[in-house]
């Protein structure tokens, strides 16, 4: 939508190849969003929580917590929120703990495919709808999805329940969080990669992905761990004759000599994934970290501040 | 990889494993060539949805039955391989039809459930189903084809070891005794769905069908009821995958990154094998940051640089050696990160051990996989 900044969106859905950066960008994201002056929840359905942990806090488990002012995380399970969906529905917890808590039911609710997707999508979508005091619980909710393949698993749940199921209450939760995902001022679909071969190509087929299956909305390709130009070609050239120069010299050439050629890769893949996504590119430096923690996430959300 | 490639000179299967993004895909190829080039009959099977094995291979695409890789292909690497080498991509969907086809008693009963809903969703779209037919196809070809080494490639996992927990996931429910308790009237009525209501304690049921629908436990039902008599056949088979993987003649290759996150989570692989006794071929960190500056001594700064670059008669002059002792400095910093964490995974992981270096280029071809499997 013309005019409707990333971060406006309602909704953030965060996606790429394993390995990219995603929890990495969703935290900074929730950064940029809590100190415009948004409430903001970051939702982690990973095995293992990381945004928490990267911004220095304590895990937050599956209620929200806030970790910076006005930035709350929570992990969402299958098992935690199949218990809320099953209790809003049934109305009454009792009924639910009698019936969903024994050992041989939820046997059978593993057996209804993609429930567990269902009901932890519509746990995230749910907060991005929910209002508190005539408005909305949260300004922003950033859902750090999972990888390519697992995210479209999950992400296309909606539109595959309403393909195949007869009325009824799964149903009606399909259907409106089917319209929440494809409404285009409530959501946004960022893909991050890396600018490398392997993590562009499956960039650019998630991305058809996103467009045919899910026909979610895009926001943008975020490009991750993006090497500077720093030596010219001729630069470059002189680099490798020095690179077997003893110390200091010979180290320091070959160095740079590595640094040029990734730079230069990177350049090529950037070219190529520009040219096959119509989407806008955000450009996140290659921070040379010891270890990834707050300063370093605060480093990434100040690459982005400007293009969100 | 000299460790590695021994660890594996008896497999006849290697599965490599590990978290998304550590270039497993491309490790499996290499692994997979190397064997090919010495004269072994090699198959690779990656069960990735993106395609970046056939990337890797150099084919345009991979289906759910082996490809050759062509000789010409070799040849234009400037390999010259003895033995041969195949590759394919898993179909789940396909895999689960062909299952499906194996057990049931006949053309109708195997029509009824390719129709069922619960089943397409299963077959298609539910999670772990990706991982258990990775390892029913891993059984096939280790038990009905000829290779002398198959590399199996695992998909990027959040899930720790999925493809070993997923077949019993989805078995416990097609067998399990509570479906069968609360579907008994409709299984032995015959009109299955017909007879729902009367699903147990009908309590349980019509609870169970306000959540979901009543005619989600009908279809259901009818899924179930399809699958009666075939529960037995699939069970065996996943047994025997299951003792399969524990055979001396499989080879586990844990792989990692250098990042801390890919290393906790090989560490954490890693742990689940040995507890579940499964043969462990190796363990690999790969796309490691070279330290330039071994001894860790101060490293040079700008001046020192300058000077260096000038006693070498340098036209190069200008802000450059600024700029070489920033990237030098950068580099170490990498270089010193990637050190703690892989001296933290070999020393928590023992076994054999590859580290290998961020190679120069992106490996997209033949040549650039025999250079890594130079490596391993």
């Amino acid at each position: 939508v013309p005019g409707l900044a990333l971060l406006d969106h309602r909704l953030l859905i965060i996606t790429g190849k394993g390995g990219v950066g995603k929890s990495t960008i969703s935290a900074a994201l929730g950064l940029l969003g809590a100190r415009r002056g948004k409430r903001v929840l970051v939702c982690e359905v990973n095995a293992q929580e990381r945004v928490a942990p990267l911004l220095g806090a304590p895990a937050s488990g599956s209620s929200a917590r806030e970790v910076v002012p006005g930035l709350f995380t929570v992990a969402v399970t299958p098992r935690d929120a199949m218990r809320e969906y099953g209790i809003m529905v049934l109305r009454f917890k009792s009924i639910y703990d009698a019936v969903f808590e024994n050992r041989l039911v939820r046997f059978f609710l593993r057996a209804i495919p993609s429930l567990a997707e269902l009901v932890v999508l519509g746990k995230i979508l749910h907060e991005v709808r929910v209002e508190e005091h005539g408005r909305p619980r949260w300004d922003l909710v950033v859902l750090d999805a999972p990888a390519t393949g697992h995210a479209v698993q999950l992400l296309r749940v909606p539109a595959a329940l309403l393909d195949t199921v007869p009325p009824g209450p799964l149903r009606r939760d399909a259907q409106w969080m089917r319209d929440l995902l494809v409404d285009p001022l409530t959501t946004a679909l960022s893909i991050v990669t890396l600018p490398e071969e392997m993590p562009v190509n499956e960039a650019i087929d998630l991305d058809s992905a996103v467009r045919d299956v899910l026909g979610i909305p895009r926001g943008a390709l975020v490009v991750n761990a993006m090497p500077e130009e720093l030596f010219s070609k001729e630069e470059r050239a002189r680099l490798g004759e020095l690179e077997r120069d003893p110390p200091p010299l010979g180290p320091a050439a070959r160095a740079a000599w590595l640094q040029a050629l990734r730079a230069e890769q990177a350049a090529r893949s950037l070219t190529r994934a520009r040219a096959a996504l119509d989407l806008p590119t955000i450009l996140v430096p290659l921070l040379a970290r010891e270890r990834w923690d707050r300063a370093a996430v605060e480093d990434v959300a100040a690459a982005l501040a400007g293009s969100v | 990889l000299g460790e590695i490639r021994d660890g594996l000179a008896r497999k006849r299967i290697a599965v490599c494993v590990g978290s998304g993004g550590v270039g497993k895909t491309t490790l499996a190829a290499a692994i997979a060539l190397q064997r090919a080039l010495e004269g072994g009959r090699v198959l690779v099977c990656t069960i990735d949805p993106a395609r970046r094995l056939a990337n890797a291979l150099g084919l345009e695409s991979l289906g759910n039955v082996e490809a050759h890789v062509p000789d010409h292909k070799f040849r234009e690497a400037g390999l010259a391989p003895r033995g041969q080498l195949f590759a394919m991509m898993l179909d789940v969907k396909r895999t689960w039809d062909d299952l499906v086809a194996r057990h049931a008693p006949d053309r109708a009963r195997q029509e009824r459930i390719y129709k069922n809903r619960i089943y397409q969703q299963l077959s298609s779209a539910l999670a772990g189903s990706q991982e258990y037919m990775a390892m029913e196809k891993l059984y096939e070809l280790a038990t009905e084809r000829d290779y002398d080494l198959i590399v199996l490639d695992t998909p990027p996992t959040t899930h720790a070891l999925d493809f070993l927990e997923a077949p019993d996931r989805i078995l416990d429910f097609l067998g399990s005794d509570t479906a069968r308790v609360l579907l008994a009237p409709a299984l032995s009525a015959g009109k299955l769905g017909l007879k729902l209501f009367h699903l147990g304690s009908g309590y349980v049921a019509k609870t169970l069908s306000r959540f979901t629908g009543a005619e989600v436990l009908t279809d259901l039902a009818d899924f179930m009821a399809g699958f009666q008599g075939m529960y037995e056949g699939f069970k065996n088979r996943a047994s025997a995958v299951r003792a399969l993987l524990a055979q001396p003649e499989v080879g586990f290759v844990v792989v990692s990154s250098a990042s801390p996150r890919s290393v906790d989570e090989a560490l954490y692989f890693h742990e689940r094998l040995h507890a579940e006794s499964m043969p462990i071929a190796g363990v690999v960190a790969n796309r490691v940051t070279l330290d330039l500056w071994p001894g860790g001594g101060s490293l040079p700064g700008p001046d020192e640089l300058a000077a260096a670059l000038a006693a070498r008669g340098a036209s190069l002059a200008g802000d450059l050696g600024a700029r070489l002792a920033r990237v030098l400095a950068e580099h170490e910093v990498l270089a010193r990160a990637d050190a703690r964490e892989v001296e933290l995974l070999f020393r928590s992981a023992p076994g054999p051990h590859a580290a290998i270096p961020r190679l120069e280029s992106d490996v997209h071809d033949l040549a650039g996989l025999a250079k890594l499997a130079a490596c391993l």
